[in-house]
Formats: C-alpha cells, sequence, structure tokens
C-alpha cells in the first residue's frame, strides 16, 4: 500500500495534535465554546491514529533529519523522525488510546464548564504532540525534549482541577519529582556527547543510541550513560523510591490517569530503554540493578495495591507494580518482553481506568465501599472492567497473560531466581487486587448510590469497549510484534508459565473468597488492620516530604538568611563604616579659630621633631 | 548606508530622549509617541543589522569611525559581531517592550522616557562598541541613570532589622528606594573603579596609542597585568553580572525599581556585565583568563545554586524573580569559565535567554502588583481565575526559567552544561542540573501560590487580566522564548560565528579540540 511515504505519515501523526493544539489554544472564541474544540481535538488524534496505522501496514523505515544545533560551524544535533517497526508500533499504540481517552472524555467531561472543556482539549493536544514526537525521536536528545514535554503535559493535566489545593500540590508534585529525576536523563546526554566527542575526529559529538556508539564508548562510558538515563527512567515510570508521585496523580480526570499515567506516558521510561537498548547492553551492571529494582516494585506495589480502598489508587499502585515487570523483563534482556508488555498492559490498563472512569461516573465516588454491586446496573462497562482485571491478572488466553508470561521467562532464563520469584509471587498478588476491586466494586453489598447509577452514555461506552477488544487480543498480536522489533516470538507452555498460572488463579481465589463470597467476616479480616494502616502511611512518601520541608526549604531559608544578613550585612557594614567613620572626623572641623591654631602647633612641632630625628 | 547603520541604531534613542526634553511635560500621548518611535528606530536598527550582517563572512562588520580624541587613540567607532547582532536584538527589543510596559508610568513620565531612553543608547554602545574608551563611556552611560529611576519611581520594602550587623539600621534604610538606588549605584560605581584602573592598565600595556579593541587584542600583555588585570575587570564587571558576593545590590535593586527599569535592568544591563567579562578580560587577557576560569568557574556554581536557593526563601513576588537573576546570570559566568565552543555559545544565548524571560517575569509581576497591590506571594491564591491571561504569561516565563525544551533558556541552559562537562569539570554541570531542578521548585511552587487555588480572597476582588498595550510586552517576549526555543539556529548561527573566532586564541586551542 502506497498511499503516502513512510516520513510523511510520521510527520501528518506528529504534526496533527500539534495544529490542534495551536488552533484550539490560540482561537480563544473556540476554546471557550467546549463541544467544537472537544471536536476538533478528537479530529486531530483521529489523524494521528490513522496515519500511524497506515504506518503499521506500510512496514517500511525511514528516517528524515535536520539540523538543530551545532558548535564551530559544524552540526551535533539533529531533530526529526524516525520510522521504524519500534516508533510505528508505539505510535499506533498512543495514538489509539489517545483516541479513545479524548473520545471517552465526551461523556466523562460533560459537566464541565464550555471553558473547562477547551482547556482540557488544549493540554489534551499539546500532550499527544509531545508524546508522538517522543515516540518518532531519531535520537536521545529529541526524546529528551519531549519527555519534557509530556512531563508539562502531565503537570497541566494533574492540575486540571486548578481550583482544588489538593490538584495542585499533585500537579507540582508529580513535576518536582520526575525533573529530579531527569537530571540523570540531561547529565547522561551531556556524558553522552562528550564521549562519542572524544572518539570522533571533528571533536563533535553526537546524541545516538546505536550499536557503534555503544561500542565507541566502551562498557565504562555505557554503564555511566545508561546508568544515569535509567535515573530518569525510575522517575517518569514510577519505579522505587521515585514513585511516590503517580499514586498522587490520580487527581487529574479519570480520562487522563487513563492516557497519561497508566498507557502511555508513565510507559515513556521503558521505551527509552528500548530505543537506547544497545547502550544498555553494553552496560550490564545497569541491566543488573534494573532486573532487582523492578522486580522489587513490581512486589512492593502489588502489596501497596492490596490495601487501597480508592479505585484509582489500586490502579496506580498497579500501574508501578506492572512498569516494574517491564524494567525487570528489558534488565534480564528480552527487549521484547519489556515492550510487549508495555504493548498489551497499555490496552487493558486504558481500559481498566476508563472502566473506573465508568464507574466513577455512575456512583461520583472514587471510595470503593461508595460503589458495590453496580454490575447489575452497568452490565456492559461492568463486563468490559472485568475482562481488563483478568487480563491484568494473567489469566490465560488474555493480553497480560502472554507478555507477562513472556518476561518471566526471560527472567528465568537469564538465572535470575530472586527477581523471578519476586515477580512471582507478584503476578498472584495481582490477581488478589483485581480480584478484591471487582468484588467490592461490582459484586456484593450496593453501596449508598448504587441505586441511581446508570450504564454509561455512548461516547464512553465505545471506547471501553474498542479496549476490551485489546484486551482480549493483544496477546495474539506477538508474532507480528516481535517481528516488528526484530526479534522471534511464539508462545509456548513452560514451568514458569505453569506456576505463573496456578499462582494467578489462586490469587483469583483467594480474593474472591475473602471478598466476593466473604468466608472471613469483617472482624477476623480487621485483625490485618494495624498492617493496612502502616502500608497505607507511605513511610517513602513521607520522608520524601520530610526531606523536602526540612532539608530544601530549610536550607534555603538559611541561605536566604545568610545573603541577607550576612553577606548583605558586610556591603551594609562598609557603607556603615564609610558613614560613621565621616560622623567622627566631621568632628575636626569645628570652626573654632583656637583648633586650627593649637593644630597647627602641633603640625609644627611634628615636623620639627621629625626634622630632627632624620638629621 | 550600512556604515552608518549601528550609529543611527545606538543614537536612535538618545536622539528621542534628546528630543523629549522640549516636549511640555503634560503632553503625555506625545511623550509616549516619540519615546515608542525611538523605541522602534532603534529596533528597526536592530533587524536591519540582523539582516545586514553576511554570516559567510563574519567577523566584525558594518565598522564606522569618528576621531574623538585623535591625541589619545579614542575613537567613537562602532562594528557588530557575531554575539552584537542578537544582543542588540534583544536590547531593542526590551526597550520596545519597556515603553509599553511604563505606558502609564507616574509621576513625570517625561522625565522617565528620557532616562530610560539615554540609558539603553548607553547599552546597545556597549554591545557594538569597538573602543575601551567608548565602551567604558556607553557602560557608564548605562548604568547611572538607575539612581534616579529607582529613587524617583521605585517602591520601598521594609527589611527587619536582624543578624550580626543590625546596628547598621540606625543609619541605614535598609529596603528603603534610595537606599536601594544608592547601594546599587555605588557597588556597581566601585566595580567600575576597578575597571578603569584596568583598562588604563591595557591602554599603556599596548603602548598608549590607541583604545581600539582590535589593537588591544594584538597586544601580548605581561603576567602581572594579565593576571590582574583579569581578576579587576572579573569583579569590575562581574558586579553588574551579579556575581557572587557582589551580587546583592540586585535583589534590593530590582525590587524597588519600577517595572520597565527592572526589566531593562535584568534584562540586558546585567548581560553587559558579562558581556564586559568575556568580550574585554577573557579576550584581552587570555592568560588571565585561562589563570583564573577556575574561580570564575566555581563562583558561578555558588551563583547558580546559592541564588536559586535563597530565591526559594522569599516571599516576595519581585524578590524570588531577582534571586532567580542572581542564579540564572550564574549559568552565563559558567558558560563563559568553561571556555569551550558550546560554553561560550551556551553564555552568550542564555544571556538573550534570560534577559526575553526575565523581561517577562517583571513585565508580569508588574501587572500584579499594579493591580493586587501586594507583592506578598503567601497573600495570594486563585489569580488564574481572574486573569487567565497572565497565569498563562506567567507560566511560559516559569518555564523557560526551569529550563523546559521547547523555551529559550532550555537550550542555553543545555549548551553551559555541555561544555562544562567538556572543560573537564563535571561538578560544574551537575551544579548547573541541580539549580535547574531547585529552579523548578521555586518558580512552580511561586506559581501555584498565586494563582491556582480557590480564591481569590476578598482583598483582590477587582482583580482584571491584562489589556490594550499590556499585551504587547506578554506576547512579544513569550513569542520570542518561544521561537528561539523551537528553532534556536536563530540566535546561534550568529553567535558561533564570534564564538569560532575569539575562542582558539582565549583557550589556546584549535577548533576541532574545542568542539
Amino acid at each position: 500500500m502506497n498511499i503516502a511515504s513512510p516520513i510523511t505519515l510520521a510527520a501528518v501523526a506528529v504534526m496533527a495534535p500539534l495544529a490542534t493544539f495551536l488552533i484550539i489554544g490560540l482561537i480563544a472564541p473556540l476554546r471557550r465554546s467546549g463541544k467544537p474544540a472537544a471536536w476538533v481535538g478528537i479530529l486531530g488524534a483521529t489523524t494521528s491514529t490513522v496515519a500511524a496505522a497506515l504506518l503499521v501496514v506500510d512496514g517500511r523505515s525511514d528516517i528524515l533529519i535536520a539540523d538543530w544545533l551545532g558548535a564551530g560551524g559544524k552540526f551535533f544535533a539533529s531533530i526529526g523522525f524516525q520510522v521504524d517497526g519500534i516508533s510505528a508500533s508505539m505510535l499506533l499504540v498512543v495514538s489509539l488510546v489517545a483516541w479513545c481517552v479524548q473520545v471517552f472524555s465526551l461523556g466523562y467531561m460533560s459537566d464541565e464548564t464550555p471553558a473547562g472543556l477547551g482547556r482540557y482539549y488544549t493540554w489534551h493536544s499539546l500532550f499527544l504532540f509531545s508524546m508522538n514526537g517522543l515516540v518518532m525521536s531519531p535520537n536521545a536528545l529529541q526524546l529528551f525534549l519531549c519527555w519534557e514535554l509530556v512531563g508539562l503535559a502531565s503537570y497541566l493535566l494533574i492540575g486540571f482541577y486548578f481550583r482544588k489545593p489538593s490538584a495542585g500540590r499533585a500537579a507540582v508534585k508529580a513535576f518536582w519529582i520526575t525533573k529530579l529525576a531527569d537530571i540523570g536523563l540531561g547529565a547522561g546526554l551531556v556524558a553522552l556527547y562528550v564521549l562519542t566527542a572524544k572518539a570522533s575526529p571533528d571533536g563533535l559529538g553526537s546524541f545516538d543510541w546505536s550499536p557503534q556508539v555503544a561500542q565507541a564508548i566502551g562498557t565504562g562510558g555505557a554503564t555511566v550513560v545508561a546508568g544515569l538515563f535509567f535515573v530518569a527512567v525510575m522517575g517518569k515510570s514510577a519505579q522505587f523510591p521515585l514513585h511516590i508521585w503517580l499514586p498522587d496523580a490520580m487527581e487529574g480526570p479519570t480520562p487522563v490517569s487513563a492516557l497519561l499515567h497508566a498507557a502511555t506516558m508513565v510507559a515513556a521510561g521503558v521505551y527509552l530503554v528500548v530505543r537506547a537498548y544497545p547502550l544498555f547492553q553494553a552496560a550490564p551492571d545497569v541491566l543488573l540493578f534494573m532486573t532487582y529494582l523492578g522486580a522489587w516494585t513490581a512486589i512492593f506495589a502489588a502489596v501497596i495495591a492490596t490495601v487501597q480502598t480508592d479505585i484509582k489508587k489500586v490502579l496506580a499502585y498497579s500501574t508501578c507494580s506492572q512498569l516494574g515487570y517491564m524494567v525487570s523483563g528489558l534488565g534480564a534482556g528480552s527487549l521484547f518482553g519489556g515492550y510487549f508488555h508495555l504493548f498489551t498492559h497499555a490496552g487493558f490498563k486504558a481500559l481498566l481506568f476508563l472502566g473506573a472512569g465508568a464507574l466513577i461516573h455512575a456512583v461520583h465516588s472514587n471510595e470503593l465501599t461508595d460503589m458495590g454491586g453496580l454490575w447489575r446496573k452497568m452490565k456492559l462497562s461492568g463486563t468490559a472492567f472485568i475482562l481488563g482485571a483478568l487480563a491484568l491478572a494473567g489469566v490465560p488466553g488474555l493480553a497480560g497473560f502472554f507478555s507477562k508470561d513472556t518476561i518471566l521467562e526471560a527472567l528465568h532464563a537469564s538465572g535470575q531466581t530472586v527477581p523471578w520469584l519476586m515477580l512471582l509471587l507478584a503476578a498472584g498478588l495481582t490477581a488478589f487486587y483485581m480480584t478484591r476491586v471487582v468484588a467490592l466494586a461490582l459484586f456484593g453489598k450496593p453501596g449508598h448510590h448504587t441505586e441511581h447509577a446508570h450504564e454509561a452514555p455512548a461516547s464512553m461506552l465505545i471506547p471501553v469497549l474498542l479496549l476490551a477488544v485489546t484486551a482480549v487480543g493483544a496477546g495474539y498480536m506477538g508474532g507480528p510484534l516481535a517481528k516488528m522489533v526484530g526479534a522471534e516470538y511464539a508462545f509456548h507452555w513452560s514451568m514458569t508459565g505453569i506456576i505463573a498460572t496456578s499462582l494467578g488463579l489462586l490469587g483469583i481465589a483467594a480474593g474472591w473468597a475473602i471478598y466476593g463470597a466473604r468466608i472471613v467476616t469483617a472482624e477476623q479480616l480487621a485483625v490485618f488492620a494495624p498492617i493496612g494502616n502502616f502500608i497505607r502511611a507511605s513511610a517513602v512518601d513521607r520522608s520524601a516530604a520530610w526531606v523536602y520541608r526540612n532539608a530544601m526549604l530549610g536550607l534555603g531559608s538559611g541561605i536566604a538568611w545568610f545573603d541577607r544578613y550576612v553577606v548583605d550585612g558586610v556591603m551594609n557594614l562598609t557603607a556603615w563604616l564609610a558613614m560613621s567613620g565621616g560622623q567622627q572626623l566631621r568632628t575636626f572641623q569645628s570652626g573654632r579659630a583656637g583648633d586650627y591654631v593649637y593644630a597647627v602647633l602641633v603640625g609644627v612641632v611634628l615636623l620639627v621633631a621629625a626634622g630632627l630625628w632624620n638629621a | 548606508m550600512s556604515q552608518h547603520l549601528l550609529d543611527f541604531t545606538v543614537a536612535a534613542p538618545a536622539f528621542a530622549a534628546l528630543l523629549l526634553l522640549f516636549i511640555p511635560v503634560r503632553a503625555m500621548n506625545v511623550v509616549r509617541g516619540v519615546s515608542l518611535v525611538g523605541a522602534l528606530a532603534h529596533l528597526g536598527g536592530a533587524i536591519a543589522v540582523a539582516l545586514n550582517y553576511d554570516r559567510a563572512v563574519g567577523g566584525v562588520q558594518m565598522v564606522s569611525t569618528h576621531a574623538v580624541v585623535p591625541s589619545m587613540g579614542i575613537a567613537l567607532t562602532f562594528g557588530v559581531d557575531g554575539w552584537g547582532v542578537p544582543l542588540l536584538l534583544l536590547t531593542a527589543v526590551m526597550l520596545t517592550t519597556g515603553v509599553f510596559a511604563s505606558w502609564n508610568v507616574q509621576p513625570r513620565a517625561r522625565d522617565f522616557f528620557v532616562l530610560l531612553l539615554l540609558l539603553t543608547s548607553g547599552v546597545a554602545g556597549v554591545f557594538v562598541s569597538l573602543d575601551l574608551f567608548i565602551f567604558f563611556l556607553c557602560y557608564e552611560i548605562a548604568v547611572l541613570p538607575m539612581y534616579l529611576l529607582i529613587a524617583i519611581w521605585g517602591t520601598a520594602k521594609k527589611v527587619e532589622a536582624a543578624g550580626p550587623f543590625r546596628f547598621v539600621w540606625k543609619m541605614l534604610d535598609v529596603g528603603g528606594k534610595e537606599y536601594a538606588a544608592m547601594k546599587l549605584t555605588l557597588m556597581l560605581l566601585a566595580g567600575s573603579a576597578l575597571i578603569l584602573a584596568a583598562m588604563l592598565a591595557l591602554y599603556t600595556g599596548a603602548g598608549s596609542t590607541s583604545f581600539d579593541l582590535r589593537h588591544l587584542a594584538m597586544t601580548t600583555y605581561a603576567p602581572s597585568v594579565q593576571t590582574w588585570g583579569f581578576l579587576a575587570i572579573w569583579i569590575g564587571f562581574g558586579a553588574l553580572a551579579g556575581v557572587w558576593p557582589f551580587h546583592t545590590w540586585s535583589p534590593d535593586g530590582h525590587a524597588a525599581a519600577p517595572t520597565a527599569v527592572s526589566m531593562l535592568h535584568a534584562g540586558v544591563l546585567m548581560k553587559l556585565g558579562a558581556f564586559g567579562v568575556i568580550r574585554i578580560g577573557m579576550i584581552l587577557l587570555p592568560e588571565g583568563a585561562r589563570d583564573w576560569v577556575w574561580l570564575v568557574g566555581s563562583v558561578a556554581m555558588i551563583n547558580i545554586v546559592y541564588g536559586a536557593m535563597s530565591a526559594m526563601a522569599q516571599k516576595d513576588l519581585k524578590y524570588i524573580v531577582a534571586y532567580s537573576s542572581v542564579s540564572h546570570m550564574g549559568v552565563v559566568m559558567l558558560g563563559a569559565a568553561t571556555l569551550t565552543i558550546n560554553g561560550w555559545n551556551g553564555a552568550v544565548f542564555q544571556m538573550v535567554a534570560h534577559g526575553l524571560m526575565t523581561g517577562l517575569f517583571f513585565a508580569l509581576v508588574g501587572l500584579v502588583y499594579g493591580r493586587s497591590h501586594s507583592r506578598w506571594v503567601p497573600d495570594m491564591g486563585g489569580f488564574a481565575n481572574k486573569m487567565p491571561a497572565v497565569a498563562v504569561f506567567f507560566t511560559i516565563a516559569s518555564l523557560s526559567s526551569l529550563g523546559l525544551p521547547g523555551l529559550a533558556g532550555f537550550v542555553a541552559e543545555f549548551l553551559v552544561f555541555l561544555g562544562a562537562w567538556q572543560s573537564g569539570q563535571v561538578i560544574w554541570a551537575v551544579a548547573g542540573l541541580v539549580g535547574a531542578f531547585v529552579t523548578a521548585v521555586y518558580v512552580l511552587r511561586a506559581s501555584k501560590s498565586i494563582f491556582w487555588g480557590p480564591g481569590p480572597s476578598e482583598q483582590f476582588h477587582d482583580l482584571t487580566d491584562a489589556h490594550g498595550t499590556e499585551w504587547v510586552a506578554l506576547t512579544v517576549l513569550a513569542t520570542a522564548l518561544i521561537v528561539l526555543g523551537i528553532w534556536p539556529r536563530l540566535g546561534l548561527d550568529f553567535i558561533d560565528i564570534a564564538t569560532s573566532e575569539y575562542l582558539p586564541a582565549v583557550a589556546q586551542q584549535t577548533l576541532e579540540a574545542l568542539r
């Protein structure tokens, strides 16, 4: 099929949302009109999705770059588009989920003021432009540029309800934590440039991530660069202990959580590793660290997810946990495993969030206790949510099963027994907490608002059902996806797969037994309350808040005091000395003739004495 | 034509100032009109210079010379190099937007515009001067009107007596506008004394025949002149660039100054300091520069982190922005100290980026202060409900300040950090990155406190969004920040030419080794 060249399609996919961003953003009457602005935004997302789909079908690779920065008359940095299997498939994932979320928002955000809705779609268009630009990056520098821009979009969208103080705090916190981590990416880029410059004849470095670059800078250099890059990945992809911003980010509208903080933006860290994999492969120490940290995050976040009462918080910790799987898989040397899980996770996690959004929309609350028994009222979205939960729990045949299995296999093959066991355990916990959510929200005792709940409108239902299809079907795309990434994949049952599946089914059974069938009473469950409270208290979050308040703000106040009263104090002291010195000297000019005669006399005596002394 | 282009560009504001003296004080619209025409003539000249500059040829172009004191070799010589083009444009943009930002200045608007235009001619003169004497003369013309501008049109803020030197409060009105004006002037003049001494050493060391910079650059000075001359120039000009610990005039001065004066002072005058250190200190005294860059860079590192930390603790909006200038000027000095192409390109680019950014900041602060009559951030909140456009522009300035890609600040900081690492001083680059993070903390915190949240409270019930002429400064500056951020080559292609010409001699290395 030859509709347009790959570069044209890529440019359309990236630039269409930029155009809608500018149109909605700059034309104030359109922005303030609400719904029309929303349709313009959706048109941009549709264009991107179609272009991305054509790009995937086309299958060709190409690259177009323009010189961007130079030194001494030659250019070393460029921006442009790189089309290949990885970027084309990721582009389709991002655009499609964005499309689903933007359509879903038509219904979900219907209570918003027209001006608010216009602002919402402005930021969504900005996000889609930045994210597509990130995906198509031909080098690490452009990825960094877009990386920061998606962070901006995230900040703006988390803070969408800017009148709410908690939303403001969450937005700023998300920006700060990711920005702190981005010091790593900035430093990594600078290091990459300096190291490649040393190896080049004309003294110019580069920001490429090719195997040739990895070879040129050697293991030592690659360890520095990949290690620094990974710090930023920890921030963006919410790895322990920098995950603390993600649960707070749930302050944003639920569709935003689905798109940015579950399916696409948080996966940018994983995508960076996928793109820069040659550099990571040359740095075995970094890979080993990733394997352990990812596994630890997977199990740590899964444990926290089991005690959350807010449906979005459960899903947020679940996202941390699943990103941990991806990181761990990449660390174990499986590029495809990590990427495959990103691919399937984007579908079913977006589904879960949008499904949760439909439930929240119906009962006007995020709390699981306010839901209950919703399945009877919302059969379609309820079923879709259950499908998403099963896909996440790793039930055989659904999307999550295949990709999680690939990662677990890779860990097993690499001989990393401890992270492998951690991930297996996390798989069981995942099934447990998702079953808990389903049991509490959809079945069981009806909540306060259940009576008045209605099935979601079509604008919300269509995207949910579309994503439900991906939650079922995406796992079967493993073969074609592997081909696009340049890997081999075919599913086989193995020991690991059987253990993981058994643990998953066990988790579902346990979850249902406790929260669905209620074989233990609430009183018996209360025995575990102190543990739950301890986990919910989030020691990591509190330590970070302590460091911010005392170490950072305290140090700032100290320095500011020092500047005002010591550094500037010395300046004032100088002025004071000059002024008071002048006042003292002024008394010598008394104006009385006697004083002057006296002074002349003393002077003459001193001069004569000096003359005699010298003679 | 082109040989008088620079004369015209530099003289246009001063001529407008002269004209204003003959216009009655009450004719406000005529005063505004003449000022605006002067500013636009300056801007037009600067644009013509940029279009006229042949990048393929490079070097100093459009040279014009008028002998002033032939016996001493003083001549009014102007010429523009790759650095001069963007810096001249920056000056013109800041003046033009500054005129719009002072549209309703009170009282004695005419006198205000006279001083504003005069000092701008001085600034432009420094950027294109090829004669050290004229360079210094223009520098003083730029610095001295500040005293009156702050002392007459400024605002005061009381500072509590405290600290080990609290006894000085009996004699000094710390924080008052006369205090701020006097402090700024005295500290900068103390710097000028050092510059003057160094200037005389340069003149006599080169045979006492000419003040021409090109002549002086060909002279190899004795080691003692190199060492002590550079130190004097670094401290002398550095005081204006906000080099620690001689920066303390800046927070008080910029906080006390009226809007357009803060815009021009932080936006372009501080750049004169950094420009002087590089253009006079480093290029004329390369050995001295190489001896001292360790100190220049280390102090710049202090500027960046210490300035940002101080800004974080401020509660007065103008002090936040003023301390952020101290921090960001550290990036310029750090770039200069790296003695690499990327570092120098980044330093000059940061002069432009920070000028635009801080100009936008001060314009916004002026708007907020003019409407709310408060600069006290903890009192504010929810202003975005009443002034959404101001909130958007404030966010753009904040984002450029914290180095967000897509805005000019990022390009500058990134180049400087590249240069810092290339020069082997990894700690400099790390300090810069940490400074960028601390900047993110304080600007977003301020932005949240002012604009986000419910409200605003009853005290601020009559806030209105930007309107009329106020839009000009905001849109022009924000657009410039975005355009330079997306396509930095618009500035960098000029800057790189001059850097490539000057740096190899200063660093004593080939271009290849410096990239």
